[in-house]
């Protein structure tokens, strides 16, 4: 503490007992106190805490608004919290190269209203993304409901600035799409904290589209809904979202959102295709037929802005809506071909069944990605959240069994970590253990996340997947 | 290259890999060859094996309706566009060599065409691959699914890898439906500035087209400009670029082959330099325009919409090589970067590939380092790893 300090001044650490209390937890389940909390405000306040802690054999993890739904953010290791709450500047938006540079601070939104006024939008949309910063984004590589067409994180930044352990600044990348050697930047979004810590950002900017046409279809089962999905991908027509939510969602949401979905609809599917104003009709009405053809009793399209955003509304306040159902709730995140979509949802359905726990969904369902929101009461005991792990497990089990991936969106953190090795072999985490090596030799930055730790990890003894 | 070269030719991830622990064990340095379309990549040393993966290819599995496939490193994407469009699939990349390139060479070596403005490019496509390692053992990066955050993106590390960290033996992506219509135009302007600024406004309208690239050739400055997808939109996107081309009185005609003929020329630049440079797209313009005037200028392609242009020079060898190394500089000083892509035999000893380092090299050499501490993969083609 004295040495952060005399490093930094008083007024960028914290270091009192309820000020850490402050930074503890995140969106996630999981909990631990930080040492300090740090509030760099520039590059070089992150470099010479970096050079600190590197002397000094600390771990570093970094914060952004702390709304992580796999504990990227929890101090798990005991260290240094740095939060980039103070660097949270636009640099630069530059129009005629559709580029925005950004301090990590930033919150999604804000850059995307930022650069409104030019035509221009910033395409990943996390369902925080009210709150949720980019520097963020680019450690989660996340996504959002409008990835399907556009990409998530990984596929909108271009450069960035970095931090490793050891205190050296590097420059990575820039408003040019390419670049020269090793793709550092594709390699470092999506690393969770765990290469570096990322003191700026150059995201590319999308033409806002001419118009969209959203519409919303009620099913008398998610069979149907998850069969619909599939028809409108192969039928070669590319939504910029699909959206599936199921009837105990669905309650949730319209209690407390009043999105005006139907109540007795087993599942619901939000579907938006966006462009040019010419074919969107044309798009709508071939979506509104294969809803028709797999049985859809209800098909509304928004005929006004107004009714477009109450319909997202409702999706985009499900995680919230939650609260009317159960006080907590374990979010899983994995995913699966989009074909199989049918069989692993009675699965979900089935394992909560087995745990005693309701089990809500709420998902990108065009590219897979589920949400399975396991419901459960800490208020009556441990057991509860275990059996939601329990729970959650299973799931995740079915989907790497499917083919698919333990998580889309949201990580692996210290809530996934011992669930790696369902997912990779050795040799797989092997080659991943290289790059981190390679990054942060001393393996001080946000230790304890995506690899397996033996202290933590000692009960999920999983035979490895032989694929 | 020395004399005696060993060709190895593994039939499966196990036995390259087994290959590779052996070379590292013998301390004996190995290329990878897919189809041999861009060998001239980089600054390639002297070599002990070449190892091929043309036994390691062929459709592995395509599930039509979840648009992903998957397949061996060794299969010539022109063999996989035949086997997708049985299923009414395409792969949306469409990179130079279009005939013979492979789908290990194209991951290795970026190599990306015009159709980045619309769907993305190699790292982009690719969700997931097998890689045999120097150490023996095969790594599986990505999946088969669309979205996946499962741990490091070791996809996008071995795209531009030039084969210095592993042998890619299985390779994953994103595919779509074939697009209903399609419909292009060319058009010729007496001057940059105006072919630049159709370009640029054609590539940020509303209907996005495919392909939009500025030539310039002996016969002239011209727009290519390609749209794909749905009747209305292809309709649309056309419309739009023949305003375009209208108000800055171009003189517009049928497409023909114009755009594969731009595609190709890395294929034709087989004499003097050919150098590459990614550039912030609005700088695309003035560095095109200074290209032009240059000693040993011979024709240039810039895809307007990603801002990657690509100048032919020949000339004397002396021209050549200042021309070429003017040509990165002005990259670097608009904050873009290059390389000599190709440069003919005589002048590979007197112009390397990457004049400087890229920012983060140090980092390069330590992935470089980790994957390969033998140094035995590709020596020389990535200088500065």
């Amino acid at each position: 503490m004295r040495g952060l300090v005399a490093l930094l001044g008083p007024a960028k650490v914290l270091g009192t007992h309820d000020d850490l209390l402050l930074y503890e937890y995140d969106g996630a389940v999981d909990t631990a106190t930080p040492d300090a909390v740090v509030l760099p405000d520039s590059t070089a306040d992150v470099s010479a805490l970096a050079r600190f802690c590197h002397e000094n054999a600390v771990p570093i993890v970094p914060r952004g608004a702390g709304t992580g739904l796999s504990g990227g953010a929890i101090p798990v290791e005991g260290g240094v919290v740095v939060s980039f709450a103070r660097m949270a500047r636009i640099l630069e938006i530059d129009v005629p190269n559709l580029r925005a540079v950004v301090q990590p601070g930033v919150i999604n939104l804000h850059l995307s209203t930022a650069v409104a006024p030019h035509g221009l939008y910033f395409v990943p949309d996390p369902s925080s993304q009210k709150a949720c910063t980019l520097g963020g984004n680019v450690a989660e590589n996340s996504g959002g409901p409008h990835t399907l067409a556009y990409g998530v994180t990984t596929n909108h930044v271009t450069g960035i600035e970095i931090v490793v352990s050891d205190g050296t600044v590097v420059r990575l990348g820039g408003k040019a799409v390419e670049d020269e050697g090793y793709d550092l930047v594709g390699t470092f979004v999506g690393s969770e904290g765990t290469l570096g810590l990322v003191t700026e950002i150059t995201v590319k900017l999308t033409p806002l589209p001419e118009d969209k046409r959203t519409l919303m279809a009620a099913f008398p089962t998610m069979d149907e809904a998850s069969e619909t999905v599939s028809a409108i991908i192969a039928a070669g027509i590319v939504p910029s979202a699909i959206e599936m939510m199921d009837q105990l969602a669905t309650q949730a949401v319209e209690a407390a959102v009043h999105a005006g979905y139907p109540l007795n609809a087993g599942g619901i599917l939000l579907v938006e295709v966006d462009g040019p104003r010419d074919g969107l009709d044309e798009a709508r009405a071939r979506i509104e037929q294969i809803c028709r053809d797999h049985a859809a009793r209800e098909v509304r399209v928004a005929t006004s802005a107004l009714e477009r955003e109450r319909l997202w509304a409702g999706r985009k306040g499900a995680f919230a809506a939650m609260g009317r159902l159960s006080p907590d709730y374990y979010v899983q995140d994995g995913v699966i071909p989009r074909t199989r979509l049918p069989d692993i949802l009675r699965l979900v359905k089935d394992a909560g069944a087995r745990h005693r726990l309701r089990v809500a969904n709420v998902f990108h369902a065009g590219d897979g990605n589920l949400h399975p929101l396991i419901l459960f009461d800490s208020r009556l005991g441990p057991d509860e959240l275990e059996r939601a792990k329990a729970a959650g497990l299973e799931i995740l089990t079915a989907c790497v069994e499917a083919g698919g991936s333990i998580t889309g969106e949201h990580g692996v953190g210290m809530e996934k970590n011992c669930y790696m090795p369902l997912q990779f072999q050795s040799s797989d985490l092997a080659a991943m253990r290289r790059v981190k090596n390679a990054f942060d030799p001393p393996g001080l930055m946000n230790p304890g996340k995506i690899f397996p730790t033996p202290s933590r990890c000692r009960e999920f003894a999983f035979a490895s997947t032989t694929r | 290259m020395t004399a005696t070269v060993t060709r190895a030719i593994p039939t499966d991830a196990t036995q390259c890999a087994r290959i590779l622990a052996q070379a590292a064990a013998d301390r004996r340095t190995v290329r990878i060859r897919g189809s041999g379309t861009k060998s001239y990549l980089g600054d390639v040393g002297a070599t002990d094996i070449e190892l091929g993966t043309e036994r390691v290819a062929g459709v592995i599995d395509h599930v039509p309706a979840d648009l992903t496939v998957t397949v061996g490193a060794g299969t010539r994407m022109a063999d996989l566009k035949v086997a997708l469009e049985k299923a009414g699939q395409f792969i949306p990349l469409d990179p130079p060599h279009a005939d013979g390139a492979t789908v290990g060479g194209l991951i290795a070596a970026n190599s990306n065409g015009f159709w980045r403005v619309r769907y993305g490019g190699v790292r982009d496509l690719l969700i997931g691959t097998r890689t045999a390692l120097a150490d023996g053992t095969v790594a599986r990066a990505g999946g088969r699914v669309v979205k996946n955050v499962a741990g490091y993106d070791l996809d996008k590390l071995l795209v531009g890898s030039l084969g210095t960290l592993g042998v890619i033996v299985e390779a994953t992506f994103k595919v779509l439906p074939l697009p209903e219509t399609s419909d292009g135009l060319v058009a010729r302007f007496d001057r940059p500035a105006e072919a630049f600024a159709v370009a640029h406004a054609i590539v940020r309208a509303a209907a996005r087209v495919e392909a939009c690239v500025v030539e310039r050739t002996v016969e002239g400055w011209c727009v290519a400009v390609q749209a794909r997808g749905s009747g209305p939109t292809v309709m649309r996107a056309m419309s739009d670029a023949r305003q375009e081309v209208a108000a800055r009185h171009g003189d517009a005609a049928e497409l023909a082959d114009a755009i594969d003929r731009m595609r190709e020329l890395p294929a034709r630049a087989t004499d003097g330099a050919l150098v590459k440079v990614s550039l912030p797209v609005a700088a695309s313009a003035a560095f095109a325009e200074n290209a032009e005037r240059l000693e040993s200028f011979a024709a240039l392609a810039v895809d307007a919409a990603s801002g990657v242009a690509r100048v032919h020079l020949a000339n004397e060898d002396d021209a050549v090589i200042r021309d070429a190394e003017a040509l990165l500089l002005a990259a670097r000083m608009v904050g873009g970067n290059g390389r000599v892509e190709r440069r003919a035999e005589q002048l590979r000893s007197r112009l390397s590939t990457w004049p400087n380092r890229p920012n983060g090299d140090f980092l390069m050499r330590r992935v470089k380092e980790a994957f390969d501490p033998a140094r035995i993969l590709e020596p020389g083609r990535l200088a500065f790893a």
